[in-house]
């Protein structure tokens, strides 16, 4: 069976003021499809950049990247982007909606850029499906913080896209919304049947996935399956 | 889906946002529209006024001028039968207040002597109103005058006073305040006084060969076709010598002042669009600087480049397009509110309506200039990376935008470009101040770059109020170098503007009295030349004395080629444009510097031999050995090209193009033209001993010709200088919008600067510093490049020395500096009266 994510001996090497930064320094990593993958690490170990890497938002220095068994690799900036339309969908840390948009227009963007047809009536079963059908014209700025990751989670999912990655989704909210927040993906991630690539530094929130994959100064260094 | 209406959407939803970070590019896109629109309108208001009012202002459908003479019975019987005819003889002369029953005060004026068709179109105002035959009338041995009131002024007389013109006395019946055709006339020397034709004849002015024109004004059925008229003219009387002008053409001078006037201002007003365009940029940087979250975001959700750079591009053109049509409704109204409070001042007759052309020329200048400035950062905002979401602070992306896009802006403003110069009536002149404006935006942006690095190199000063304000200068996003741009550009205008009216008005107020000469006298008849010269040699002061034969003639063909078929350069077309003052001369007159060729023999006597202006006759494409066809009083004359001199028409004296051998031109009827320079009181002296003895010759006071040119130029510059004040509001414009785009970054610094202990008098110093620095090298950058570009013009347009002014200098630096300092300070006030305790409870 084709890998949902197959990551080949990344490396990936920054530029900085002081110097070249190693952030990943060889990491191979399979993701089979519907699998529910939790990185976890302390801060600075490379987990997020990881996830960009396996993403496509940023180009490894070195190694290979399969997503659905196309190789994402060497793909130019445009094309990378038709293919996350396509693919993937991401939840942010600090849910990145855009402000002058509601919270309907916010979850149909990646639905209109795919060029669907009934956009707007899907962002707004997905707004419904996370408990918002009554905020649907309401701006970024008229929601709560948990309310606002709910409509990205309803945005990163209304495409079905076939891996969902979550880059510390619960960071930016208190330990009760956290919590709904979190149930919330992995219901969605369940019913969608779509592969979860969660990034996070909480135990608690890895437990919830089948797979742990702990990160260190940019290397593997263990790979717990449940 | 189609990309574009998405990108629609997009940018719909996104200018819910507002104008919030769009003003300043919204108020400089207005400004510089505004300008164009306005200027254009203002001066089609008057070009379609002078059109309409074509007949009015030439005085008939037609006019012919002669000089010297009056037509022929022929001439006369064929103008009669192309319509109603109307003759006035225009010429100059002396006035003299006739007090106590003696000749007191006296002044030189303009005498306009008109028959009973006059006028054939508009009306004469006169106060109080009366119809103009009694107002002129003869009774007994006095006429009637009507005057302006500047004479009654200059002479102290009033209504019913009597005025003296050669040797006949004027009731002043009524004041002059209004003559249908004064503009066609073109720049008076004195107050204007008209008089009848009976009555002028009367006066002993009118001699043979008496410096007079007549202009025969022949009002024509409806319909007539004028250009018919002037062929059979021209095919009737071929030797005439008459100049033909018709109603399409009535003012050609005051045209032609206003359509230059109108060039200069709307390249004024492009240079405030450039001004407006930095901003502009500017203005956009900062906004996509601030979506670059949602643009990443965006991006990360599979947005591609293209549709980003659309979506915002979309957005700040449908901006652009609201501050186009804000400027547009601006520019339109503003001929109706000149026309309402200066009505009075507007040269011409102006027909107050919405003009279609200067608005549309205004609009695509607006749309084209913002989209040449903003196309480069949303290039760049294309290439945003999505990784940015995560890591821009550890490694921001610099890039730059794709090369298309780049092509794409300046294809934009190479169209402005190349409209501005297509359009202009002087083409060359456009692409030359185009060229200075774009030289000056280069030289002030390198500059500007030059002066961020080195006040980065230089060592930090140990004084934490200079060290701070240096900082600041040089902190990354610091907007110095785009206010040194943006306000640079207008004061450099300012400053070369100045220069170039320092050094104009100084050459006419201090170089010009240092070699011309103190006095003109015009129309000394041959019988007076002998008691002339003994009344002026009574003078011990008086020095370069000249007296030369002088008699009006046209150029009707050169190398046999009529005169209006040759190809002249502009520089030289003003040779062939109506009468030239000619003269002859034996022996070649003081100071004469022959250049090629040689003068004739004194004893010379043959056929005409010319002597001609080299300057003049490289223009005109003459060679030693060109024939030279000549019109004076109505008769041929061809002479040959002998000889070149130079000509220096800056001094003052009397200069003339041609000088003709004697043999034949001294058989023509003439009269004389003298010079002289006398210092002290003689001036007074010999003003009243001239004009006592000889009331028929007018006498022009030098220093009354330049404080009346003066006068003139000092309108202009005025004029231009607060045109140059438009684009000095721009670039205060684009400091506000730099100032207002850091304003949360020295909120935080006041706040922490507060929290560590600073008073606010402490910071308010520390922004005096950044600001009134940034202003003076602002201000001492401009005037360097205006002096740059003064000392261009008046070497290779004016030929002359620039004479740099230190006030001006100092007030281009001083201003500047101020300016920013003010503006920097006001700005700042928020950002010091914030309480720390508000900003750092904030989240």
């Amino acid at each position: 069976m084709t890998a949902a994510i197959d990551l080949q001996d990344i490396r990936l090497t920054l530029s900085s003021a002081a110097g070249p930064v190693n952030i990943l320094s060889g990491v191979s990593l399979s993701v089979a499809p519907g699998e529910a993958i939790a990185l976890l690490g302390p801060s600075g170990s490379g987990k997020s950049s990881l996830l960009m890497v396996a993403a496509g938002l940023e180009a490894p220095t070195q190694g290979r990247v399969s997503i659905a068994g196309t190789d994402i690799t060497r793909m130019g900036e445009d094309e990378l982007a038709r293919f996350r339309r396509d693919h993937i969908g991401i939840v942010f840390q600090s849910f990145h909606l855009i402000p002058t948009m509601t919270a309907l227009e916010n979850v149909a963007v990646p639905l209109e850029l795919a060029g669907a047809s009934d956009a707007f009536a899907k962002a707004k079963a997905e707004l419904e499906a996370v408990g918002l059908g009554k905020r649907l014209d309401h701006y970024p700025g008229q929601l709560s913080g948990g309310e606002q990751q709910r409509v990205a989670l309803a945005r990163a999912i209304a495409p079905r896209p076939s891996v969902l990655f979550a880059d510390e989704p619960t960071g930016n909210l208190d330990t009760h919304t956290g919590e709904e927040i979190s149930e919330l993906l992995f219901a969605l991630h369940t019913r969608a049947k779509t592969t979860l690539f969660l990034v996070t530094h909480e135990e608690r929130l890895a437990q919830q996935c089948g797979r742990i994959v702990r990160l260190k100064d940019g290397l593997i260094v263990a790979d717990e399956r449940k | 889906m189609n990309t574009l209406s998405l990108a629609a959407r997009l940018a719909r939803r996104e200018l819910r946002g507002g104008l919030a970070g769009f003003r300043i590019f919204f108020a400089c896109l207005v400004l510089g529209v505004a300008a164009i629109a306005g200027v254009g309108s203002l001066a089609d208001a008057m070009l379609a006024g002078m059109a309409s009012q074509g007949s009015v202002l030439l005085g008939g459908d037609v006019s012919v001028q002669l000089v010297h003479r009056e037509t022929t019975p022929q001439e006369h019987a064929f103008l009669a039968q192309h319509g109603k005819v109307s003759e006035i003889a225009m010429l100059r002369g002396m006035g003299y207040a006739i007090k106590h029953g003696a000749e007191a005060e006296r002044q030189l004026i303009e005498i306009k002597a008109i028959d009973h068709a006059y006028p054939l179109y508009g009306s004469v105002g006169l106060a109080p109103a009366t119809p103009l035959t009694d107002a002129l009338r003869c009774s007994g041995k006095i006429c009637g005058a009507a005057v302006e009131q500047t004479l009654l002024d200059h002479l102290h007389m009033k209504r019913g006073d009597t005025l003296r013109i050669g040797t006949q006395d004027f009731r002043i019946s009524a004041v002059l305040t209004g003559e249908p055709d004064r503009l066609s006339g073109g720049f008076s020397f004195g107050p204007h006084v008209m008089v009848s034709m009976d009555a002028l004849k009367r006066t002993g002015l009118v001699t043979i060969g008496s410096l007079i024109d007549y202009y025969y004004r022949v009002a024509m059925p409806p319909g007539a076709d004028v250009n018919a008229f002037r062929k059979q003219a021209d095919a009737a009387f071929p030797d005439a010598g008459w100049q033909l002008r018709d109603r399409t053409n009535a003012a050609p001078g005051t045209k032609r002042f206003i359509e230059q006037v109108s060039m200069f201002l709307t390249l004024v007003g492009l240079t405030a669009l450039a001004v407006a365009g930095v901003g502009a940029g500017q203005a956009v940087s900062a906004f996509l600087d601030r979506k670059r979250e949602e643009i990443a975001t965006l991006k990360s959700m599979g947005a591609e480049g293209g549709l980003i750079f659309l979506t915002f591009f979309l957005q700040v053109m449908a901006i652009a397009l609201l501050a186009v049509l804000t400027g547009l409704i601006l520019g339109a109204i503003m001929p109706f509110a000149v026309g309402h409070f200066f009505g009075d001042e507007i040269p011409a007759p102006a027909i107050y309506t919405v003009y279609a052309g200067p608005l549309i020329l205004a609009a695509i200048f607006g749309i084209l200039s913002a989209a040449a400035f903003s196309i480069p950062p949303l290039a760049r905002a294309r290439e945003i990376a999505p990784a940015s979401l995560f890591r821009d602070i550890v490694a921001p992306v610099h890039a730059r935008g794709r090369v298309p896009y780049l092509i794409a802006a300046a294809l934009a403003g190479l169209v402005v470009i190349v409209l501005a110069t297509v359009i202009s009536p002087y083409p060359a002149f456009a692409l030359w101040f185009i060229a200075g404006a774009a030289g000056a935006l280069l030289i002030l942006r390198v500059v500007a770059m030059g002066l961020r690095w080195s006040l980065r190199k230089i060592p930090r000063p140990r004084n934490t109020t200079f060290r701070l304000a240096l900082a600041n200068l040089t902190r990354p996003g610091a907007a110095t170098s785009s206010v040194v741009v943006a306000l640079g550009l207008g004061l450099t205008l300012l400053a070369t503007v100045t220069l170039l009216d320092n050094t104009i008005s100084s050459q006419v107020k201090d170089s010009l009295p240092g070699t011309a000469p103190s006095f003109f006298f015009v129309d000394i008849q041959p019988g007076q030349t002998q008691a002339f010269d003994a009344v002026i040699h009574r003078f011990k002061s008086a020095t370069d004395y000249r007296r030369s034969p002088m008699i009006r003639g046209r150029i009707t063909a050169l190398n046999g080629v009529p005169s209006k078929d040759v190809k002249a350069a502009a520089s030289a077309k003003w040779v062939l444009n109506g009468d030239r003052g000619i003269t002859y001369a034996s022996t070649p007159p003081d100071h004469t510097e022959i250049t090629a060729g040689k003068w004739w023999p004194a004893d010379y006597s043959g056929d005409t031999q010319i002597s001609f202006d080299a300057e003049a006759a490289d223009g005109l494409g003459l060679k030693l050995g060109s024939t030279v066809t000549l019109n004076v009083l109505g008769r041929e004359l061809k002479g040959t090209v002998t000889s070149f001199r130079h000509v220096d028409f800056s001094n003052g004296r009397q200069n003339f193009v041609m000088i003709l051998s004697p043999g034949i031109i001294d058989k023509a009827p003439h009269d004389y033209l003298a010079t002289v320079r006398v210092e002290g009181a003689d001036e007074e002296a010999m003003y009243r001993a001239v004009t006592d003895k000889f009331p028929n010759i007018s006498t022009v006071r030098v220093k009354d010709a330049i404080a009346a040119v003066n006068g003139l130029l000092q309108q202009l510059s005025d004029g231009v200088r607060a045109a140059s004040l438009v684009t000095i509001l721009a670039g205060l414009f684009v400091l506000a919008g730099a100032i207002s785009a850091g304003q949360r970054a020295r909120l935080y610094d006041s706040t922490v600067l507060k929290v560590l202990g600073a008073t606010r008098a402490r910071i308010a110093s520390v922004y005096a510093i950044e600001y009134g620095l940034i202003g003076v090298i602002t201000g001492a950058i401009a005037l360097a490049a205006g002096t740059l570009g003064a000392w261009l013009v008046t070497k290779y347009v004016f030929d002359v020395d620039l004479v740099f002014d230190a006030g001006a200098a100092l007030l281009t630096v001083a201003g500047g500096g101020a300016a920013t300092l003010l503006f920097g300070l006001g700005a700042a006030w928020a950002a010091l009266s914030a309480k720390p305790a508000a900003l750092l409870r904030a989240p």
